[in-house]
């Protein structure tokens, strides 16, 4: 009798607890919410009113000086009051910690032409903004409750030319400056879509390395770290925050150096560096005091050192088959002999000058500018005379160069094969651009640039290499260049 | 109802006279619901010194020495509400009294329930654990006030931690030699079956050992002692658990000296009385036994209670003022569900065999085998490859905003106020999209969801003889073993999304967790971080005799303890290549104790009890190794200090007064502790001579003496039949007794820093109320109903103070000198130790039960702080700003970012529960 009674209430029990299952279980699968939130933001943002604008054009809105007076105790950071967005692709990786709060954007995953910066207040955000992620900046995000959200545009130090996507500002007797983004800032105006691309690096070579540059993912092939770094490590325990090794790559008869800048924060920071040479790839950035260009690695998986040092060229091996520093001319002088000086439109064409620029005062140059020409357009071609390439294993040319009033005319630095030497067949030549450093746009009008040592060992024949200026009514600046030379090989 | 089986009406007793030369009083006592006769009830002559028990046919016999005239009969048994009969003793007469009924108590199961088996199951970091559950059968008005009034403020009878008191089942002691403190969670859920318990409190001798210096219970789980019957329980409640049920059934003896028992729980709900505290237990026991014949039984005895809880955070004053004391961080909405981090699961079933032999009539050895095994994990987050996701980090609070370096941040801190009011809890769709996002790139997962395990395999054999050497000596001795292997781990149990794996490196300083295996992808369900083995063997060895006389009681008892304890690790740390691998050095110590006691009986109505004793015993497991989880070291390895067994003298003095109306106990107690470890674990921001970051550390203070000192006070006084009155006083001083040597020890820091001295002496130790009292009223009415409330007042309770802060490292700086700007006066200030406010906190209970036919239903129902009064039970100082400048800094902020966490006392919570009895 009890035992029966017993086996209902026992079975009740059962029942009434195989019924419960609503507690917590611990058997949890990827949330179906991930990132819902995000994508209906940026579905707003690509369906709604939002004007997308290019990262130059945003870059443009802040003026670092705006009284031109060269100080730039008067920055105003710009505050974005429409309603834009930019969309860029991360190029930078907090993950070894060698950044901080801060995350860099190119327009392109690959050639890119322009980068910026942002700052945040969010640690190990290379787990939200990875490496390739094709991000969109809602600049101007309305808040519910209608409180102004715009962005700034700024530096986070005033003349240092990183341009940086701050959510406030602050002041000092240096200026103004922008400030990170809040958390509720990063989240309203970061918005990621599901593409990641690769970002391929953009191969340059240390000495063509500037500011457009910063914030780019960039490779630089043929560098190691500097003979006396060797048994070092990325960091040094003496530094507290940064620690720089030079890097440098083997130039003809010279080196070619950059820095290398590493967080005391980077878990890399105590692997040795390594001897060998290679190619390495890393974001450039500025020094914190904004003072120089330096390399920033996202991980040094990045750095691929395994090859054999490179060593310099001995110069004693090596003739001057070419050797023109301009001397013999006159000032004014029209620069002939062996050079051919082809005016293809216009009627400006290559004189000889003398500089008193300080990077290299007192010399006689060659000059082109389509300045006062009245010209609708300008074409002029300096041509060398011919070069064999067959005689010897190793030619390297070389030249220097400046620019005054730097626009948009143009010098390009080609190379043909085919030329016949007659001005009439110029333009039915094939001419191959040669990687040789002509001077930047930004670069002071006083400064001189080396191009280093352009390798013609890939061509054969007899080669002819060109300096073409393209100048119009509205873009006449000048160009000069110098110390053009052609070595061989003994 | 039936008036004539009301148990303080006397209608239903028969008197029979007889005549006859001697004066003998004998009877019968019955369980009021099953009509069987009871077995070992007291029976007392109040006033006078004369008592004894019902035999198995519930029968007793006074014969000689009976006092004549108008006396009173008190019954007691455990789990039974007294009864007192008035009877007149005529000289030369025998007075028989025929089927006195005791009615079970319902109060006391249904209150012992809750303290017992929900309150308990804390985190042990928490300071939640206390000693009351063991009070909780106690018939002293003072312990009882412990167990249920005092117990949710966290208060600790003497100021005692739970490892100076032993828990035994059928004579196997319960405690965990990993700290010392029994693991009640292993037997909740399992009440009805946890009825048969004998107590011994304090320095009184407990028959089964030796025992601590809080006592001993020893609960009874044989099968034959189980009343038969059949109990269905349902409960609802708004503390830790929402529902439970629960179905047990005895057999008593049956056919061929047979018995049976068992017990089926569940408890569980979404969240108790702190947000996203789920509660999921199931609790399973049998017990089966055969009496073989007259003198030998053999008992089989196995419980399981697999329980999986989600645990509540400590807070800062700062979150709680923009919270409330229900905040927990540990939660986060998980597709609309709460989802809680920090879950507790214990799954360690006991299986054990006793036999039962009487020797002789005077002598019985009980010989008891026991194995329990199983896992304990408690989880959480590990964030090796992204920030932090507490949603409380002091990073994300406007404190922190406030603070700023260049002035407050007064946007920041409105920012973290709207997003910590409106959200505050964890964000588990970040960290998903943290390792989805590193799938696309192939980096190894930035959050994980793992558990820091312990397995346990205990193995147990004892022997118990007690032997009544004659009518007034009574011996007892036990010789135990144990021996104990637990692997301890880390597990991760959840990747979170990702399928790129976690790196078995250390993040924080790029250290492999094990060399063996260096560079290991590590997935769900794979050990990592650390993975080591510890072995105890604990031989321990118990006499005792105890004397009985008119006027004087007495009692002497001595121990011998030897343990060792050995760590295997089987991961190489790279931060400790040599001391980490393989089987390291054994530790070995030799416990000895000795202590006794006397009473001295003026009379049948007052008493006079003083005992004393000295022990030294093995630190526990947790409290030997300074950084089990990397390496062997021990203890005083570092500082040269050695380690050595713990030492402890305590006194106790109680006047008992005992009256019909009146019973009153008054106790002066000294403890004083000498050359305790303590090893505590906890994540650490910001020591000094840590680069900055997080490091798990361990602090290891060496060679503390602590002194407890205080009195008990207890009365109750049964004012009418039907009305009680209780009054109880605890007042109690605990502070540390010297000045303690500091270390702390990481992987994150190779070489321990070693802090000198802590000043300690004199601060208060923490861990609930110093001073506790309580006032209560209980009505009983005949109509099977009760009522009863308290006011309880709590005292002088302290936050856990911070020792780091007290060495003096505090004042010096770098170079070695004290702070160029150090004022005395204000490091005074600084360091005072925090003194939580005194709070009233309200309870009533009440309960009424009905018979129909042959079942009986219950019903009670309980309130906890029904004034809602918001109090603190307890904290602790944060190993944040170890320094003068850093704390005063802080101090000095507009809101202080790393101020003391606390833990919060619930509000107003109801407990009911429903019981069918059949």
């Amino acid at each position: 009798m009890k035992t029966i009674n017993f086996k209902n209430y026992l079975l009740a029990l059962l029942a009434s607890v195989a019924i419960v299952s609503c507690v917590q279980d611990d058997d949890f699968s990827v949330p179906e919410s991930v990132g819902t939130e995000e994508n209906r933001a940026l579905n707003e943002l690509l369906s709604g009113g939002v004007n997308l604008v290019s990262i130059s054009e945003l870059k443009a809105m802040y003026d670092s000086d705006p009284d031109g007076d060269g100080n730039n105790n008067d920055a105003i950071p710009f505050r974005v009051d429409t309603d834009i967005a930019i969309k860029g692709y991360v190029t930078s990786s907090d993950l070894t910690g060698n950044f901080y709060k801060e995350v860099y954007l190119q327009d392109s995953p690959e050639n890119p032409t322009t980068a910026i910066k942002v700052i945040l207040s969010q640690v190990d955000s290379y787990n939200r903004f990875n490496k390739g992620r094709e991000v969109y900046i809602r600049l101007n995000p309305t808040f519910e409750n209608g409180a102004p959200g715009g962005l700034y545009i700024g530096e986070e130090r005033t003349g240092n030319e990183v341009i940086t996507i701050g959510g406030g500002t602050e002041s000092d007797q240096y200026g103004t400056t922008v400030t990170s983004l809040s958390q509720n800032q990063m989240n309203a105006t970061l918005l990621r879509s599901e593409i990641t691309e690769e970002i391929v690096p953009l191969n340059v070579q240390f000495s063509q390395i500037s500011s457009v540059h910063i914030g780019m993912f960039v490779q630089i092939d043929n560098v190691e770290f500097e003979d006396n770094l060797d048994g070092l490590r990325y960091f040094d325990p003496s530094e507290d925050y940064d620690t720089q090794r030079t890097l440098q790559s083997c130039s003809g008869f010279s080196y070619s150096n950059m820095n290398i800048e590493t967080s005391s924060f980077a878990n890399f920071k105590n692997e040795m560096l390594p001897t060998g040479n290679g190619s390495i790839r890393g974001l450039v950035v500025k020094t914190y005091d904004g003072s120089s260009l330096v390399l920033a690695l996202n991980t040094t998986d990045d750095v691929d050192f395994n090859g054999e040092r490179c060593e310099l060229l001995n110069i004693d091996d090596f003739n001057l088959l070419f050797d023109e520093d301009f001397e013999a001319y006159s000032n004014f002088d029209e620069i002939s002999g062996d050079w051919t000086n082809y005016i293809e439109e216009g009627t400006r064409d290559w004189i000889a000058r003398t500089t008193t620029d300080t990077g290299n005062p007192g010399s006689r140059i060659a000059q082109i500018s389509a300045y006062n020409s009245g010209d609708v357009s300008t074409v002029s071609w300096l041509i060398t005379p011919a070069i064999d390439l067959d005689a010897q294993e190793f030619e390297f040319f070389d030249f220097e160069s400046s620019n005054s009033y730097s626009d948009g005319s143009e010098l390009e630095l080609l190379i043909s094969t085919d030329w016949d030497g007659t001005d009439a067949g110029v333009s039915s030549a094939t001419w191959t651009s040669l990687p040789g450093t002509i001077v930047p746009d930004d670069t002071y009008y006083k400064d001189w640039i080396y191009s280093g040592l352009v390798d013609l060992s890939p061509y054969s024949g007899t080669a002819h290499i060109a300096f073409k200026y393209t100048a119009n009514s509205g873009n006449t600046g000048t160009y000069e260049i110098d110390n053009v030379k052609v070595l061989v090989q003994n | 109802m039936k008036k004539n089986s009301f148990i303080f009406l006397i209608g239903l007793l028969t008197f029979c006279t007889a005549f006859a030369q001697q004066t003998v009083v004998k009877g019968s006592v019955k369980d009021l619901t099953s009509n069987l006769p009871l077995a070992e009830v007291t029976v007392t002559f109040e006033g006078a010194l004369l008592s004894t028990q019902t035999d198995a046919l519930g029968v007793f016999v006074f014969s000689s020495d009976v006092p004549l005239g108008d006396q009173t009969l008190n019954l007691t048994k455990q789990g039974y509400i007294v009864a007192r009969y008035p009877i007149v003793v005529n000289e030369g007469e025998t007075l028989e009294i025929q089927d006195m009924m005791l009615s079970l108590d319902d109060s006391d199961d249904d209150l012992f329930t809750i303290t017992l088996s929900d309150d308990e199951l804390n985190d042990d970091t928490s300071g939640a654990d206390n000693i009351s559950g063991l009070l909780s059968s106690s018939q002293d008005v003072f312990q009882r006030a412990a167990a249920f009034e005092f117990s949710p403020s966290f208060f600790r009878v003497r100021g005692l931690n739970t490892d100076n008191g032993n828990v035994l089942m059928n004579g196997i002691e319960m405690n965990k030699a990993f700290n010392g403190r029994p693991q009640w969670s292993n037997w909740g859920g399992l009440n009805d079956v946890l009825r048969n318990q004998e107590l011994t409190t304090g320095l009184a001798p407990s028959s089964y050992n030796f025992g601590g210096i809080l006592g001993t219970t020893n609960i009874n789980l044989r099968a034959s002692e189980y009343r038969s019957g059949s109990r269905i329980t349902y409960s609802s409640s708004n503390r830790s658990y929402t529902n439970r049920v629960m179905a047990t059934h005895a057999s008593g003896m049956v056919k061929g000296g047979w018995s049976y028992a068992f017990s089926l729980g569940r408890r569980w709900g979404n969240e108790g009385f702190q947000d996203g505290t789920f509660y999921d237990a199931n609790s399973f026991f049998v017990s089966v036994e055969k009496k073989i014949n007259d003198n030998h039984s053999l008992n089989f005895t196995g419980f399981y209670t697999p329980n999986r809880r989600g645990k509540s955070s400590p807070n800062t004053q700062e979150v709680y003022d923009l919270k409330d004391i229900k905040y927990n961080e540990y939660w986060g909405y998980h597709d609309g569900e709460k989802r809680n981090s920090r879950v507790r699961r214990i799954a360690e079933p006991v299986l054990m065999l006793n036999h039962y032999w009487d020797v002789t009539e005077k002598t019985s050895l009980n010989t008891n085998v026991a194995y329990q095994f199983g896992e304990l994990g408690n989880s959480r987050l590990d964030y090796a490859g992204g920030a932090n996701p507490s949603p409380a980090y002091y990073q994300g609070l406007p404190s922190y905003f406030l603070a700023d370096n260049d002035g407050p941040d007064l946007a920041g801190a409105y920012d973290a106020y709207q997003n910590f009011t409106e959200g505050g809890q964890l964000d588990w769709n970040r960290l998903y999209d943290a390792n989805l996002t590193n799938n696309i790139t192939g980096d190894y997962a930035a959050y994980v969801l793992y558990e820091d395990r312990s397995d346990d395999n205990q193995f147990t054999v004892n022997t118990i003889i007690n032997s009544d050497v004659s009518e007034n000596v009574t011996l007892n001795a036990a010789v135990n073993y144990k021996r104990l292997k637990s692997h301890n781990f880390a597990e991760i149990i959840d990747m979170l999304g990702s399928t790129t794996g976690y790196l078995n490196v250390d993040s924080f300083d790029q250290f492999q967790f094990d060399l063996q295996n260096p560079n290991q992808i590590v997935g769900e369900g794979d050990t990592f971080r650390y993975n080591y083995n510890l072995e105890a063997n604990i031989l321990s060895m118990f006499a005792q005799a105890q004397f009985k006389y008119n006027k004087v009681d007495f009692f002497l008892a001595v121990s011998n303890t030897r343990t060792n304890y050995q760590r295997e690790g089987l991961y190489q740390s790279e931060a400790y290549e040599d001391n980490s691998f393989g089987k390291g050095a054994k530790v070995e110590f030799t416990g000895i104790g000795a202590k006794g006691g006397f009473t001295y009986k003026f009379s049948g109505k007052h008493l006079l009890v003083a005992n004393g004793g000295y022990l030294t015993k093995a630190p526990t497991i947790r409290n030997t190794f300074s950084n089990s989880r990397d390496n062997h070291a021990i203890v005083g390895d570092q500082s040269g200090f050695g380690i050595t067994e713990e030492k402890i003298t305590s006194f106790d003095l109680n006047y008992v007064y005992r009256s019909p109306i009146v019973k009153a106990r008054l106790t002066g107690y000294f403890t004083k502790m000498q050359d305790a470890n303590e090893v505590s674990f906890y994540y650490a921001d910001g020591i000094s001579g840590v680069d900055s970051g997080t490091a798990f550390v361990q602090e290891i203070l060496e060679g503390i003496d602590k002194k407890h000192l205080g009195i008990e006070f207890g009365i109750e006084a049964q004012v009418t039949p039907t009305i009680k009155l209780t009054g109880v006083a605890s007042v109690g001083q605990y502070t540390y007794d010297n000045n303690p040597n500091l270390l702390l020890s990481s992987s994150d820091f190779v070489d321990g820093l070693d802090f000198g001295e802590a000043n300690l002496k004199d601060y208060k130790i923490a861990g609930g109320p110093q001073r506790a009292f309580s006032l209560g009223f209980e009505y009983r009415d005949p109509n099977y109903w009760w009522f009863g409330t308290t006011a309880n007042f709590m005292s002088n309770a302290y936050v856990d103070i911070s020792p780091l802060t007290r060495t003096e490292n505090f004042y010096l700086d770098t170079d070695g000198f004290p702070f160029p700007d150090y004022d005395p006066t204000l490091a005074k200030e600084l360091l005072r130790q925090e003194k939580f406010d005194s709070y009233m906190v309200w309870n009533a209970v009440g309960g009424k039960s009905w018979k129909i036919g042959d079942k009986y239903i219950s019903l009670f129902v309980s309130l906890n702080n029904i004034l809602n009064t918001q109090f603190k039970t307890g904290g602790f100082e944060q190993g944040r700003n170890a320094n003068y400048q850093s704390l005063k800094e802080d101090v000095n902020a507009p809101k202080r970012r790393f101020g003391p966490k606390y833990w919060f006392g619930r509000g107003t919570t109801y407990f009911l529960n429903l019981n069918l009895r059949f």
